[in-house]
């Protein structure tokens, strides 16, 4: 194999992708589109009104002056929680996004320091937040905005109520935690199924694989300079998506050898796959629609959207025979559950379907007509 | 063409000098004028005696159709070779076996000597190929494109030089989906000869061009033959292969039913050239043309239509006509070409077949 000639191809390939403006949209921008919007979607962002949930242990009218002045901003509403409750377990138990406690000295610290003056106590509110939410970034502002307002009528500057936070363990992973790791296989998926069926399709009725024929490049070399041209635009699509996932939603996200073994093998898996159908697809025409037959179901059904748990068994079982499923539980495990015996055994099926696939691919894909 | 220094072996100095692959040549030093011998690397172009292409006996079946029935020919070096021939007439599946691209049912075919069977890959850098409706990559400019297929050669020319030689150097950096239809050809032309290929093959280059940029195009393909390259060109455009070819086959329904240089099958085939009379005013113009022993015949309007077989046979029609004081409108010599050939030998014309 001529190194040359790859890497000639391969260039070509990015040049080509560089101008392209509709494979940079939906190969880069269109995934991380549907992340903000299923994040925002399920994960709270642009709710109109927060929910906070609040144990009063206080109960003064300086508090409840407090809690009036959260109400009156028109963004959040609150819940009183009993002040017998253990706060760790209520939000295990009830899956709470946020929760304010107002400590039992809060208004004998507020009457210190505008009575007496006395500004040497100082109360420590506590704000417990499911990080994951992204919502929850507004409402410490909001919170925090309500309690400078009051140290400055109290203290005239002076800071004698403060707020903490803490990172909440409810022990259940978010929707986001679910989709993004989803949205990495779904996206390699598109990526290479419709990149492969499409590429073959045109390449054929333009002549372009004719001419390559009569050149000396080899199947060999132009296969596996399309391949790398296919892994880079995966690892490019699944680094933009985790960045996303870092910055947007704060996720804990492990990147690791199971990571970059399941891109690659992912990779040459639906190539391969396309490489099988793009050998019977005839026109451009139905290059689209052979792409969405195989695409479409393994979207919603290899549990990309929704976990499989939420649909019928028959559905569960079906999911289990499809490609996707297993590059997207590899992919859960490895790197945001950490359950890796689970990531081994996904990750290997992945593999040795990859293998498979791009064996077919190989074998399959013809140059010379008939 | 390799460069290749000699070394004097009296006076030990250098000389450059460049020579075509396997080419020895006894060479005299320019500074002392010792003779010495220079053998260039490489395997020997094809000699004289070798053809370009020699096809025998060709056949190509699908199912149960016959699409190339048993045909042999010859492509002589750096000549143009017409395959002239409706479409489904078998001329693309030919061209398409000769470059490999599909499996013959039976038949050799052998390029500069070399079986296709065995040996097409050592044929592969000395043959260029713009293959039938080719569309190159969209998103790539002129020069890109010719860069890239360049990169997959060992022995390429200079971009620079194909650019000015196929006059695209004002096009360069334009994409090639931008490009105009006769430009697109031009530039699929260029892409053929950047490994600076022996043999050229063309498959139908000018289709679906208008009549401006299917002639460019021809300006292309005979600068090919300026250079020695053998061009062989599949076309269902008569005048393209009159205008073109130094030797033409006609292809019909899968089997060779003339070959020979236009002129000859012209000759052969066409009923020669006819003088025509245009509006004649004289009504006995017809027999006294008749009874002067022209072969005359009148076609209605007053046209009369004369066969001729000279230059002096017009002026002889011309000068019984004034002499007789016959007032017509004008004349016109029509020659005959190979449309009349095609229709001679099939009973068909060339455009009706393409309908």
């Amino acid at each position: 194999m001529r190194l040359r000639i790859v890497a000639a191809d391969f260039a070509a390939e990015l040049r080509i992708l560089s101008r392209s403006k509709g494979v940079l949209f939906w190969t880069l921008l269109f995934p991380v589109m549907l992340i903000l919007i299923f994040g925002a979607i399920f994960s709270g962002i642009g709710e109109m009104e927060y929910e906070l949930f609040v144990q009063d242990l206080d109960q003064s009218e300086a508090s409840a002056q407090f809690l009036d002045s959260l109400e009156s901003t028109g963004l959040i509403t609150i819940t009183k929680v009993n002040i017998t409750s253990d706060v760790d377990t209520y939000i295990k138990e009830e899956n709470i996004k946020r929760l304010l406690i107002i400590p039992e000295d809060f208004s004998e610290v507020i009457y210190l320091a505008q009575v007496i003056n006395d500004y040497n106590h100082s109360v420590n509110l506590t704000f417990h937040y499911d990080q994951s939410e992204q919502s929850n970034q507004a409402v410490s502002s909001i919170i925090s905005s309500i309690l400078r307002q009051m140290n400055m009528q109290v203290t005239d500057g002076k800071t004698v109520i403060s707020m903490t936070g803490v990172e909440t363990i409810s022990g259940e992973f978010s929707f986001i935690d679910f989709f993004l790791p989803g949205m990495i296989g779904f996206t390699i998926m598109q990526t290479c199924i419709y990149g492969s069926i499409e590429r073959n399709t045109k390449y054929r009725k333009d002549g372009i694989l004719r001419k390559m024929l009569t050149t000396p490049i080899t199947r060999t070399e132009w296969i596996v300079s399309k391949m790398l041209y296919q892994m880079f635009l995966s690892f490019i699509s699944a680094v933009l998506i985790i960045a996303i996932g870092i910055i947007v939603y704060q996720l804990n996200i492990v990147i690791d050898v199971y990571f970059f073994i399941l891109v690659i093998s992912t990779s040459f898996l639906f190539t391969g796959m396309g490489m099988v159908v793009g050998r019977f697809v005839k026109d451009e025409e139905s290059a689209g629609m052979a792409g969405g037959v195989i695409t479409f179901p393994m979207m919603f059904l290899a549990g990309t959207f929704f976990a499989l748990d939420e649909m019928p068994l028959v559905l569960q079982y079906v999911a289990r025979v499809l490609p996707l499923y297993y590059v997207n539980e590899g992919f859960r495990n490895s790197m945001i559950y950490l359950q890796y015996d689970d990531a081994l055994f996904h990750t290997g099926i992945t593999v040795i379907m990859g293998i498979l696939f791009f064996i077919a691919g190989i074998v399959l894909t013809k140059w010379k007509e008939e | 063409m390799f460069i290749r220094k000699f070394r004097c072996p009296k006076c030990h100095r250098y000389t450059r000098l460049s020579g075509n692959p396997g080419e020895r040549r006894v060479i005299a030093c320019p500074f002392c004028n010792t003779r010495g011998v220079i053998v260039f690397p490489g395997t020997p172009s094809y000699s004289q005696d070798i053809p370009a292409i020699e096809v025998q006996h060709l056949r190509k079946e699908y199912a149960k159709i016959v699409a190339v029935n048993d045909i042999s020919f010859t492509v002589k070096k750096g000549e143009i070779f017409a395959f002239l021939g409706p479409n489904g007439a078998g001329k693309t599946t030919t061209v398409e076996i000769i470059e490999s691209i599909r499996q013959p049912t039976s038949g050799q075919i052998k390029i500069l000597g070399k079986n296709i069977k065995t040996q097409f890959n050592q044929v592969k850098h000395r043959i260029g190929v713009l293959p039938q409706e080719f569309r190159s990559f969209e998103r790539l400019t002129v020069k890109e494109t010719l860069q890239y297929f360049s990169k997959m050669f060992d022995k390429t020319m200079n971009i620079d030089s194909l650019l000015t030689m196929m006059d695209l150097k004002g096009v360069q950096d334009i994409l090639y989906q931008n490009l105009s239809g006769g430009l697109k050809q031009r530039t699929g032309v260029a892409i053929s000869l950047v490994n600076d290929p022996d043999i050229v093959f063309l498959d139908e280059p000018s289709t679906g061009l208008d009549p401006k940029a299917r002639r460019e195009v021809w300006q292309v393909i005979a600068k090919l033959r300026k250079q020695g390259k053998t061009v062989f060109l599949t076309t269902h455009y008569m005048e393209e292969a009159e205008f073109l070819a130094d030797h033409v086959a006609i292809i019909h329904k899968g089997n060779i039913i003339a070959e020979g240089s236009p002129e000859s099958l012209i000759q052969r085939y066409g009923k020669g050239s006819t003088l025509h009379i245009k509006r004649c005013k004289d009504p006995v113009a017809l027999d006294i043309l008749k009874e002067e022993g022209f072969e005359a015949k009148s076609e209605g309007n007053g046209d009369i239509v004369i066969t001729i077989d000279s230059k002096e046979r017009v002026l002889e029609v011309l000068s019984e006509l004034r002499h007789s004081c016959v007032e017509y409108d004008g004349v016109d010599i029509r020659r005959s070409n190979l449309e009349e050939v095609f229709l001679q030998l099939t009973g068909a014309r060339l455009s009706e077949e393409e309908s």
